[in-house]
């Protein structure tokens, strides 16, 4: 009675862990574990409290599940938000991670950049594009408003939008791809014993 | 669960460097384990103690096989055993297959290629044993 007491919280203990995972799927981890236990005890005769000790804290088991979930999820992906959430988590745990998702966010803002400007090209095409002072000389590229006086002023012509918008999908590609690669390779190196 | 950081300078512990070269075997030993045919999470746990001497941390594998299947590498079914409680057992898909055929392929020429390099190594080792 008191073993089936001591699983009962540790289940309970790990479904609450589980909570971000779809209610089916963690009712499956839950009955898997729950077999696990029941066949440990009878094959080797330990008790529940050995068998729950060797499977380590429901706390732990639950984060391994997860992160193994989240990141195999995230290296398919195109969302930024599922990407950046899944190097948020690899962050937490090294250095790498942390750099990895600042370049991610450069990435991501410098692609948006691009984009964004295209769009505002055809809305403001004196305010927007790549600046030069009044020697010819690059000074910036995006918006300025008011436009800067001084002989300062945009390169004409509507070429910018297709460039930019090249650019700006070329950048945000080339970021998604370097951050699925590189969950794919954490989680290789990542997979605990 | 052990920190996994290295301090820079500190030399690599061998148990370290063992406990990362299982880790990175980990993924094909599940695989392999279900090459002949399904087995439910123990049973993958003790075919690779009494096959590779891989003794894993029960916690482990669970997970693992948890992520095998969202890759599409595993199947899983729940089938009713006469312990009285139903039992998920996993087997290979034909994507796990082709997967494993190709990590057993790049492991064997991998580890040839290492067994070549420390052979003098253990050639030495069998000398001294030798006198």
């Amino acid at each position: 009675m008191a073993n089936e007491t001591t699983m009962e919280s540790y289940l309970t203990n790990l479904r609450l862990h589980l909570a971000p995972l779809t209610i089916a799927d963690r009712e499956e981890i839950v009955l898997e574990i729950a077999a696990h236990v029941r066949d440990s005890a009878e094959e080797s005769g330990a008790t529940v409290e050995a068998i729950l000790n060797r499977l380590g804290p429901a706390e732990a088991l639950a984060a391994q599940y997860r992160d193994g979930l989240l990141i195999t999820k995230a290296s398919r992906s195109f969302s930024p938000v599922v990407l950046l959430r899944a190097t948020l988590r690899v962050a937490s745990k090294g250095f790498a991670g942390i750099v990895v998702f600042f370049l991610a966010i450069f990435g991501y803002a410098m692609g948006g950049g691009f984009v964004l400007m295209a769009l505002l090209k055809p809305i403001f095409p004196a305010n927007t594009g790549i600046w030069l002072d009044g020697d010819g000389h690059f000074i910036s590229m995006g918006m300025q408003f008011p436009t800067p006086g001084s002989g300062a002023h945009v390169i004409p012509g509507l070429w910018y939008i297709p460039v930019a918008l090249i650019a700006g999908s070329l950048t945000l590609l080339s970021t998604t791809w370097a951050i699925r690669n590189f969950l794919r390779l954490s989680q290789r190196l990542r997979a605990k014993l | 669960m052990v920190k996994e950081k290295l301090q820079p300078g500190e030399p690599e512990q061998p148990d370290r460097w063992e406990a990362q070269l299982r880790k990175g075997a980990v993924e094909m030993a599940a695989l392999a384990s279900l090459w002949q045919g399904r087995l439910y999470g123990l049973e993958i746990l003790r075919f690779l103690e009494t096959h590779s001497q891989m003794a894993l941390a029960e916690g482990t594998i669970y997970p693992v096989l948890n992520r095998l299947k969202a890759e599409g590498l595993l199947t899983s079914e729940w089938v009713e055993a006469e312990a009285g409680h139903p039992r998920k057992y996993y087997s290979l898909t034909e994507t796990g297959r082709d997967r494993l055929r190709q990590m057993a392929a790049a492991w064997t020429s991998f580890s040839r290629g290492l067994s070549r390099l420390i052979e003098p190594v253990v050639h030495e080792k069998e000398r001294s044993n030798g006198q």
